[in-house]
C-alpha cells in the first residue's frame, strides 16, 4: 500500500502510519485558517495574509510593477510579503525537487533543475525562464531528488523507479552514464557529501526497510550500512543529511525516521550516536547547520522542531515552533545560515530567521501542497533566489532578504 | 563652289577684293570680301590672315564717324576670319584686342552702355570671343601681363556693363561668355591650354584687381530681377564662382609671398593698379565676399528655376573645394545652402547636392578642418537657439529649409558632434529646441472619444501588416514633410552621438516634466533607431557602432521607464477615471504628477490625496499620445535589436498586450501595430505565433498581477488580448491562469466584477469560437453532401399532378389534425413526462461519471457560468448586462454537454426570470436574448418554466405596448420600448418552435401577436409578428390557418362533394381591415408551404380511415 504508484509522494505515508492526516481541506477552510495563523503566529504579518489590504498595502503595491524587485529589510516588517519574482510553468506534473546551479560566470546562465512526478528532469534557463532541456530517464516514475556534481556537468537524479541515475551533461550531452539501483520503495531522498576531489559519499535508504546504506561515488562501493538495534522500531528512514564537522573530518549522517525521531550516525564506526524523539509523527524533512551544530526538522504535525548537538554528541531539543497548519514537506537552511524556508502542506512557504526562529514571512502563492524549497547558490548574495515547487505544477521563484 | 586650297590661288581671288575695300570702304565691298572668304580653305586663309585683316582693320581705324552698318559688317568679317584661323603674333593679338574694344567705346565713359546698336554690340562681343579662342596659348598669355592691365580692365568693365545693363538677352549671355573666356575660364568645347601653377598665380594676381568690380556686378545680376531669365543668372553664378574660386584659391594664396615684389619703376603707375594678395587683403576681401555670397545664397536658394538652384550647388561645391580656407567665413553659408537643397523639389538638385555633400564629407574637409568644425558647431548652436522662434514664425517652406540646414550640419559634423554635445550648453539648447518643436497638438477630442468595438478586423488578427505609426499633429507645424526631417535629425544624433549621453539627457527630460514627456519619448525612440543605424542615410560611416549589448542595456532601461507604473497606467478615458474613483484603488495618474513634478516615489504618500476630479479632455488626449509614442517606441526598439529582442519580451510583451486590450481605439490600434512590429523584428510569423510562443511570460505576468488589486484590470486586459489573437491551441496554456482569474474573482465580487467580466466574456467568446463554431463548421461541411442526396426523392413528387386520391388523403390527414387540435387525442402523458425529466438531471448533477467525461473547456465554461449565476443579480446594470452576455456564450459552449448544461440552466433560471420580468428594459432585452439561446440549446427542458414564469408577463407587456406602438410616430423606432417589442416578437417564434410549446401557450402567443399584424404598427414590428406566425405554422399549421382565417378569409371553400356542408369560417366576408394585408400574406405563405409539404406526406403515410366526419 505504501508504494501505490498513483499517490502523492509525501502524504500517503503519514496518512497510513498515523491516520491523523485529514484529507479534503477545502479552500475556504484554508483561507480562514490563514487569518488565524496570521494573528496568532506572526502578528507582524497580519496584513500579509489579509485578502483585503488596507490603504498602505494598496499604495505600496501599486507603485511597484509586477517584476519589481523588493528589497525589504527584516526591520521594515510592515511591508506585505512580495510576489514571486517569476513563476515557471510547464512541468505538466507536480514538482518534487529543485536544485539550483548558479555559480558559473557569464556567458553561462544560471540554471535550475526540477524533478517532477512524470519522471522528467527539466533544466530551466533562469535568464529566459524557459526549459532548455528535458531529461527523461526514470520511465515516467516521479523524480524526487536531483543534485549536481562536478559543477553542472554531471547530475544525479533519484526516481521512484528505484534507480539513481548519473547524467552526463557536459558539452550539451544528456545521457545516463551510470545508475545505482536501490530496493527501497520509500520516499526518502538521498543525501550527497563531497569528500575530496572526485570522491563523494551518498546516503540512501537500503534494501531493508529501516536501514540506510552509504556508498562511495563514483566507485559505488558500499562504505557502511546503518542498521538500528533490534527492537528500536524506528520505521523507515524518511530524510537524510550527510555532513562533516570540517573538511576531511569524519562524516556523520542525520536521519529522520518514520516514528518521529532524529538519529545521528557516525559513519566511520557505523553506529548510532544519539537519538532524539522530537516529533510524534514521521519526520518529513530536516536540515542541519554544522557550524552552529543546530538542526531543524519538520513533520506532518504542526510543529517545527529545532534541536542542537552538544559536545558529547547528544541531540537535544533546542526549541519547538508551533505552526497553525500541519505538515511540512521540506525545510532548507540558506547557505549563509541566516534564514530558513519551509514548504507547507497548507500551500505556503514560510521564512524564518535561523538564529531565533523568528517568523519573517508567509509566502502565499501556490494553490496546492508545496513539495520542496531550495535556495540558489549565486555567488553574489544580492542575486540569491528561493525556489519552491508545488503539486500545482508550478515553480515559484522568489527574491527575498538579499540585503542582509 | 570652288574652293581654293593653295595660298596662291586664294591670294589671287582675295587680292582684288581687298584692294577694292581698301580703296572704297563700303558695306558692299566688305560683303564681297566675306563672300570670297567663304571659298577659301582654312589653311590657305591662315597664310593670308594678316593680309586679309589689313583692309578690315584699316576700315575700322579710318578716322571720322563711321556708319554702324559698315562697322558691323567689318567686325563680322573679322570674326569669321578669326574663327577659322589662329593668331600667332603677339602684336596682332594686342592690336586686334584694343581695336575691337574701341569699337564699343562710348564717349560718356563706362557708366552707361555704349550707344551703338545692339547688332554691333553683339558682333563685337562675338568677335572678341573669337579672338580669345583663335590666339595661341602662349600668345594669349602675353595679353595677361601687368602692362596690359589697363586694356584688360577696360574690356572687363565694358563686358560687365554690357552684361548687366543691356536689354537683349543674347547680348547679355554672350557678354558673360566672352568675359568667361577673357578670364580664362571658358567652358566651350574647344581646346584650351591649361595653365601651370606659375601662370595661374600670375593671372590670379592680375585678376585680383578686377575682383571687386566683377563680384559686385555679378552678384547684382544674380540677385536681380527674376524676369531676366534663368540662363543669365546661371551663367552669372558660374562666372562668379569660377572667378572667385580662381582668385581666392587656397592653393594660390598659400604660396603667396609675404613681401610685395618690388615693382619696376617705369611701370609704377600700373603697379599701383596691381593688388598684392597678402593675408590682409585676403581677410578683407573674404569679408566682403561673404556678404555677397550671403546675398547670392539667399536669393538663389529659393529661385524658382531648378537650374539656378543646381548652379548654386555647384557654386558651393566649387568654393568649398577651392577656397574653403580663405572663405572660411562663408562656409557656413555655403553649407547651409547645400544641406538646404538636399531636400529640394527637383530630383536633379537633390541628387547633386547630396552627392556634393557626400564628397565634401568624404574628403574630410570638415572633420579635419578645425576651423570649419568650429564654424559648424557655432552654426548649430545658433540654429538650435533660433529654432523654436523660427518654428513659430516661419512658414512651412522656411521651416523645412531651416530643419534641412540643421540636419545637414549634423550630418557633416559626423562624429565630431560629440564635441558639441559634450558641452552642456549646446546639448541643452538643442534638446530644448527639439522639445519645443515636437510639441504635439492635443486638442483633438476624437482621439479620446473613439472606443474599440468588439473584435479587430480579421486582417489584423492574422495577416502581418506593417505597423504604421499613428499620424501625429504638432502644434507648431502642419507640413507632413517636417516631422520626417525631425526624425532624421534625431536619428543622425543617435547615429553619431554618444548614445549614453543622449539617452541619459533625454531620459532626464522625460522624467523632468509632463510637458516634455511625449517629445522626449519621441526623441528617444528615434535616437535608438538611429543608433541601430536604421532608417537614415548618412554621409560617412561612423567610426564605432554601439555594441549589441550596449544597445540592449540602453533599451532595457528605457523600456523600464516607459512601462513603469506611473508612465504606463495613465487615465485615458472618463470611465476609467470613474472606476478609479469608485474604488480608490487605481494609483494616481501622472496627471497629478504634472503639478507635482515629482517622481514615482512620491505617489505612495499621496495616493489617498485628492485625485484630480475630472481630467480634462486635453490631459486625456495627452496621455493617449504618450502611450502611443511609448508603444511605438517599443516597436522601434524591436527593430533596433531584431531577434535579440526576444529576451526582452519577458518584460515588454505584457505591457504591450495590455494596451492592445485598451478600450481607447487609438491605443489599441497602436499596440496592435507594435505587436506586428515585434513579430517582424523577432521573426514570428504572426501575432498568434508571437503570443503562443511567449505564453509563459504572459501567463506569469497575469498570475502575478492578479495578486494585486490595482493590477487586476490590466491582467484581465492582457488575457483578453491573448484570447482574442489566438486559437484553440492556446487553451491548455492558459487554463491554469483562468483558474487564477476565477479564484481572484471569487475573492472580490464587489469591486472587480466589472473588469473580470470583460475577460470572462472574451474567454467565453474564444471558447465558443474555438470549440463550438469550429465543430459546427466541420459538421456543416460534412452535412453539405448528404442533403443533396436526400432531397432528390422529395423533389420528384412535387412534379406530379394532383389526383383525387391525394385530395382525399390530405383531407383525412386534416381531419386527424383537427381532432388533435380539439384535444381528442390524449396528449397528457407527454406533458407529465416533462417535469420528471426536468428533475432528473438535477439528481445526476453530482454524478461522477458526467464530470469525468467533461472536457476542460466545457469545465471552464461551467465554472464561469457558476460565477455568472451569482452575478446575475448584481446591483450595477452594466455588470448585469455583461453577465447576461457571458451567460449566453456559456450556454453555447456548454451546449454539447447536456448533462451539465441542463442543471446549470435550472440554477440560472430563477435569476434569469427576475431579469426578464423585473428589470431595466436593457437588461430585459439582453435576458430575452439569453433566453432564446438557452431555449435553442436546451429545447423543451424549459417549456414549462417558460410558459409558467415568463410567457404571461411577456404576452402581457406585448399586449399593453401594442396600442402605444400603433399610435407612435417615426421616432418611436429609436426607443428602447420598440427594440424590446421587436426583440420579443423576433424571438417568440423560434422559442415556440424550440420549446415545442403546448396548445394553450401557442394560442396565447398567436393571440398576442395578432395585434401586431395590424397595418398601423411600425413596419418592422409587422414583419417580426409575421415571422412569429411563420414559426407557428411550423409547429401547428392547421391551428394557425384556422386562426388566420378567423380574422380574414379570402376564399370560399366549396365542398368537394355535394354531400358535404359548405365550410363556414368566421373571417369570411369580413370587410378589409387593418389586419387583412398581413393575414393574406401569411395565408399565401402557408398555402405554398402546404403544397410543398403535401406530397411527401401523402406518399409517406397513406391513411386507412373511412369516410370523413360530416
Amino acid at each position: 500500500m505504501r508504494t501505490s504508484p498513483g499517490r502523492d509522494v509525501m502524504q500517503p505515508v503519514t496518512a497510513h502510519v498515523t491516520g491523523s492526516w485529514l484529507p479534503g481541506r477545502d479552500r475556504g477552510a484554508r483561507r480562514s485558517s490563514s487569518a488565524v495563523l496570521a494573528c496568532q503566529e506572526q502578528p507582524v504579518e497580519c496584513r500579509a495574509a489579509d485578502p483585503l489590504p488596507d490603504q498602505h498595502h494598496r499604495s505600496a503595491g501599486v507603485t511597484r510593477p509586477p517584476g519589481h524587485r523588493y528589497f525589504w529589510m527584516i526591520a521594515t516588517m510592515a511591508l506585505p510579503p512580495p510576489d514571486p519574482e517569476f513563476v515557471l510553468r510547464g512541468t505538466a506534473a507536480p514538482v518534487h525537487t529543485l536544485h539550483f546551479s548558479c555559480r558559473s560566470q557569464e556567458p553561462e546562465f544560471p540554471i535550475l533543475f526540477s524533478g517532477s512526478a512524470n519522471g522528467l528532469v527539466q533544466i530551466w534557463n533562469l535568464k529566459t525562464h524557459r526549459v532548455d532541456k528535458t531529461l527523461d530517464g526514470h520511465g515516467g516514475k516521479s523524480v524526487y531528488w536531483v543534485e549536481t556534481i562536478r559543477g553542472r556537468d554531471e547530475l544525479l537524479s533519484q526516481g521512484r523507479d528505484q534507480k539513481i541515475c548519473l547524467w552526463d551533461l557536459a558539452e550539451g550531452r544528456s545521457m545516463v552514464t551510470d545508475s545505482v539501483s536501490m530496493d527501497s520503495v520509500g520516499f526518502c531522498r538521498c543525501s550527497l557529501l563531497k569528500m575530496a576531489q572526485d570522491r563523494w559519499l551518498i546516503a540512501m535508504p537500503a534494501d531493508d526497510p529501516d536501514e540506510v546504506q552509504v556508498l562511495e561515488l563514483p566507485s559505488k562501493t558500499s562504505v557502511c550500512t546503518l542498521k538500528p538495534e533490534a527492537g528500536a522500531k524506528l520505521g523507515m528512514p524518511m530524510c537524510l543529511k550527510l555532513w562533516q564537522p570540517g573538511f576531511g573530518a569524519c562524516p556523520f549522517l542525520m536521519a529522520g525516521y518514520e516514528d518521529g525521531s532524529v538519529i545521528l550516525w557516525n559513519l566511520s564506526m557505523g553506529k548510532m550516536l544519539s537519538r532524539l524523539a522530537c516529533h510524534q509523527e514521521p519526520v518529513m524533512s530536516l536540515d542541519f547547520d554544522s557550524e552552529k551544530a543546530k538542526g531543524v526538522s519538520g513533520s506532518s504535525e504542526k510543529v517545527l522542531s529545532v534541536w542542537s548537538l552538544d559536545e558529547q554528541q547528544n541531540l537535544k531539543v533546542h526549541k519547538t515552533h508551533e505552526l497553525i497548519n500541519s505538515g511540512i514537506s521540506d525545510v532548507t537552511i540558506r547557505q549563509d545560515r541566516k534564514i530558513l524556508a519551509t514548504a507547507g502542506w497548507d500551500y505556503r512557504i514560510r521564512i524564518f530567521g535561523w538564529k531565533k526562529m523568528k517568523p519573517l514571512a508567509v509566502l502565499d502563492f501556490h494553490t496546492a501542497t508545496v513539495h520542496c524549497v531550495s535556495f540558489s547558490d549565486h555567488s553574489r548574495p544580492s542575486e540569491r533566489l528561493l525556489a519552491a515547487g508545488s503539486k500545482d505544477h508550478r515553480i515559484s521563484i522568489w527574491s527575498l532578504y538579499n540585503q542582509t | 563652289m570652288a574652293v581654293f586650297d593653295t595660298p596662291q590661288e586664294a591670294f589671287g581671288v582675295l587680292r582684288p577684293v581687298c584692294v577694292q575695300l581698301t580703296k572704297v570702304q563700303t558695306v558692299e565691298n566688305v560683303e564681297r570680301l566675306q563672300a570670297q572668304l567663304q571659298k577659301v580653305n582654312a589653311a590657305a586663309l591662315q597664310e593670308l590672315q594678316e593680309y586679309v585683316l589689313f583692309p578690315l582693320r584699316f576700315t575700322l581705324k579710318t578716322p571720322g564717324p563711321k556708319r554702324e552698318r559698315l562697322v558691323q559688317s567689318v567686325v563680322e568679317c573679322i570674326r569669321s576670319i578669326l574663327s577659322v584661323t589662329c593668331v600667332k603674333k603677339q602684336d596682332l593679338l594686342h592690336e586686334l584686342f584694343s581695336e575691337l574694344c574701341t569699337c564699343l567705346s562710348s564717349p560718356s565713359g563706362l557708366k552707361r552702355p555704349p550707344p551703338q546698336s545692339e547688332e554691333v554690340k553683339l558682333t563685337v562681343i562675338q568677335a572678341l570671343q573669337a579672338l580669345m579662342h583663335s590666339a595661341y596659348g602662349d600668345i594669349l598669355l602675353s595679353l595677361y601681363q601687368p602692362s596690359t592691365l589697363p586694356h584688360l580692365g577696360f574690356a572687363v568693365s565694358l563686358l560687365l556693363a554690357l552684361a548687366e545693363q543691356e536689354k537683349a538677352k543674347e547680348i547679355r549671355t554672350s557678354a558673360l561668355k566672352c568675359l568667361q573666356a577673357l578670364l580664362l575660364h571658358c567652358d566651350c568645347q574647344e581646346y584650351h591650354r591649361l595653365l601651370d601653377k606659375e601662370e595661374s598665380q600670375r593671372c590670379g594676381d592680375l585678376f585680383a584687381s578686377f575682383l571687386p568690380g566683377i563680384s559686385i556686378t555679378l552678384s547684382r545680376m544674380i540677385t536681380g530681377d527674376i524676369k531676366q531669365g534663368h540662363m543669365i543668372t546661371v551663367s552669372a553664378i558660374k562666372l562668379f564662382y569660377q572667378t572667385v574660386g580662381f582668385i581666392m584659391a587656397d592653393e594660390q594664396l598659400r604660396r603667396f609671398p609675404e613681401k610685395k615684389e618690388k615693382p619696376r619703376v617705369e611701370q609704377s603707375r600700373i603697379a599701383d593698379l596691381m593688388v598684392h594678395r597678402g593675408p590682409d587683403w585676403v581677410q578683407s576681401t573674404a569679408d566682403k565676399l561673404s556678404l555677397l555670397i550671403h546675398k547670392i545664397v539667399e536669393s538663389s536658394s529659393v529661385h524658382q528655376h531648378w537650374k539656378v538652384r543646381l548652379e548654386l550647388v555647384e557654386l558651393a561645391h566649387h568654393l568649398m573645394l577651392k577656397s574653403s580656407q580663405s572663405l572660411v567665413a562663408s562656409v557656413g553659408q555655403l553649407l547651409k545652402a547645400l544641406v538646404g537643397l538636399v531636400n529640394d523639389d527637383s530630383p536633379k538638385v537633390r541628387s547633386r547636392s547630396s552627392e556634393v555633400l557626400r564628397s565634401i564629407a568624404e574628403q574630410k574637409v570638415i572633420t579635419e578642418n578645425r576651423a570649419l568644425a568650429d564654424v559648424l558647431s557655432e552654426n548649430l548652436h545658433s540654429l538650435a537657439t533660433a529654432l523654436p522662434r523660427l518654428m513659430t514664425s516661419q512658414d512651412d517652406q522656411g521651416k523645412l529649409s531651416t530643419l534641412n540646414v540643421l540636419l545637414g550640419s549634423l550630418k557633416l559634423l559626423g562624429s565630431k558632434m560629440n564635441i558639441v554635445l559634450n558641452s552642456t550648453a549646446h546639448l541643452h539648447r538643442l534638446s530644448k529646441a527639439l522639445m519645443q518643436v515636437l510639441e504635439l497638438d492635443v486638442t483633438d477630442v476624437k482621439i479620446v472619444e473613439e472606443r474599440r468595438q468588439g473584435e479587430l478586423p480579421a486582417s489584423l488578427q492574422h495577416g502581418l501588416q506593417k505597423g504604421q505609426a499613428q499620424k501625429k499633429y504638432f502644434r507648431f507645424f502642419t507640413d507632413e514633410r517636417i516631422f520626417p526631417l525631425l526624425q532624421q535629425v534625431c536619428r543622425v544624433l543617435g547615429y553619431y552621438g554618444n548614445l549614453y549621453l543622449l539617452v541619459d539627457h533625454f531620459m532626464g527630460l522625460y522624467s523632468e516634466s509632463v510637458a516634455f514627456r511625449k517629445q522626449a519619448a519621441l526623441v528617444l525612440n528615434e535616437l535608438i533607431t538611429g543608433a541601430a543605424g536604421l532608417g537614415l542615410d548618412v554621409l560617412h560611416e561612423r567610426e564605432a557602432a554601439p555594441s549589441m549589448d550596449d544597445l540592449k542595456g540602453t533599451i532595457t532601461s528605457i523600456l523600464e521607464e516607459y512601462t513603469d507604473q506611473a508612465n504606463w497606467h495613465l487615465v485615458t478615458s472618463t470611465e476609467e477615471q470613474e472606476e478609479a474613483n469608485d474604488k480608490l484603488a487605481i494609483p494616481p495618474s501622472r496627471l497629478r504628477a504634472l503639478t507635482e513634478g515629482a517622481h514615482s516615489s512620491s505617489h505612495v504618500l499621496s495616493s489617498a490625496a485628492a485625485l484630480e476630479p475630472n481630467p480634462t479632455i486635453r490631459s486625456m488626449n495627452s496621455n493617449i499620445w504618450q502611450l502611443c509614442i511609448q508603444l511605438e517606441g517599443v516597436g522601434c526598439f524591436t527593430h533596433a535589436l531584431g531577434k535579440e529582442f526576444r529576451v526582452l519580451l519577458m518584460s515588454a510583451l505584457y505591457p504591450v498586450l495590455e494596451k492592445a486590450g485598451d478600450s481607447t481605439l487609438f491605443i489599441s490600434q497602436t499596440a496592435t501595430g507594435t505587436m506586428v512590429d515585434i513579430c517582424q523584428a523577432c521573426g514570428y510569423g504572426s501575432v498568434q505565433q508571437l503570443i503562443s510562443e511567449n505564453t509563459d511570460y504572459l501567463v506569469n505576468g497575469i498570475s502575478l498581477s492578479l495578486r494585486r488589486v490595482a493590477h487586476q484590470p490590466h491582467a484581465s486586459r492582457v488575457l483578453e488580448t491573448m484570447l482574442r489573437h489566438s486559437d484553440a491551441s492556446l487553451f491548455p496554456l492558459v487554463k491554469d491562469v483562468i483558474q487564477d482569474v476565477l479564484f481572484t474573482l471569487d475573492q472580490s465580487y464587489d469591486s472587480q466584477a466589472a473588469s473580470f467580466l470583460r475577460v470572462l466574456h472574451s474567454l467565453m467568446a474564444a471558447l465558443a469560437r474555438w470549440f463550438v463554431l469550429a465543430r459546427q463548421n466541420e459538421q456543416q461541411q460534412g452535412a453539405q453532401t448528404s442533403p443533396g442526396t436526400t432531397q432528390l426523392p422529395g423533389a420528384i413528387p412535387t412534379a406530379a399532378t394532383t389526383t383525387g386520391q391525394d385530395v382525399e388523403r390530405f383531407f383525412l390527414d386534416y381531419v386527424k389534425q383537427k381532432q388533435i387540435a380539439e384535444g381528442n387525442l390524449p396528449d397528457m402523458e407527454e406533458e407529465e413526462v416533462f417535469p420528471a425529466t426536468a428533475e432528473e438531471p438535477q439528481g445526476n448533477d453530482t454524478g461522477a461519471e458526467g464530470e469525468a467525461s467533461l472536457p476542460a473547456h466545457a469545465q471552464v465554461a461551467k465554472d464561469v457560468m457558476e460565477r455568472c449565476i451569482h452575478l446575475l443579480s448584481d446591483k450595477s446594470l452594466r455588470v448585469r448586462l455583461k453577465v447576461l452576455d457571458v451567460l449566453e456564450l456559456g450556454v453555447t459552449v456548454l451546449h454539447p454537454h447536456d448533462n451539465h448544461l441542463l442543471p446549470m440552466a435550472h440554477r440560472a433560471w430563477p435569476a434569469l426570470v427576475t431579469r426578464l420580468i423585473n428589470d431595466d428594459p436593457l437588461a430585459v432585452l439582453r435576458a430575452f436574448k439569453v433566453l432564446c439561446t438557452l431555449a435553442e440549446k436546451c429545447g423543451d427542458f424549459l417549456r414549462q418554466r417558460f410558459s409558467k414564469d415568463v410567457l404571461p408577463k411577456l404576452a402581457g407587456s406585448l399586449s399593453s405596448q401594442a396600442p402605444v406602438s400603433a399610435r407612435a410616430g417615426p421616432v418611436y423606432s429609436h426607443t428602447l420600448a420598440f427594440k424590446l417589442q421587436l426583440a420579443v416578437l423576433q424571438g417568440l417564434g423560434p422559442l415556440c418552435e424550440k420549446l415545442d410549446m403546448g396548445e394553450g401557450d401557442l394560442n396565447r402567443v398567436a393571440g398576442t401577436c395578432l395585434v401586431y399584424l395590424s397595418a398601423r404598427q411600425p413596419m418592422k414590428l409587422q414583419e417580426a409578428a409575421r415571422s412569429v406566425f411563420l414559426h407557428l405554422m411550423h409547429v401547428d399549421p392547421d391551428a394557425t390557418w384556422l386562426l388566420l382565417n378567423g380574422v380574414c378569409c379570402p376564399h370560399r371553400y366549396p365542398p368537394p362533394h355535394a354531400s358535404l356542408r359548405p365550410v363556414q369560417l368566421s373571417g369570411m366576408g369580413r370587410p378589409r381591415g387593418e389586419l387583412t394585408d398581413n393575414v393574406l400574406h401569411l395565408l399565401g405563405e402557408l398555402e405554398q408551404r402546404e403544397r410543398a409539404m403535401l406530397w411527401p406526406r401523402t406518399q409517406g403515410a397513406p391513411e386507412p380511415h373511412g369516410p370523413p366526419p360530416p
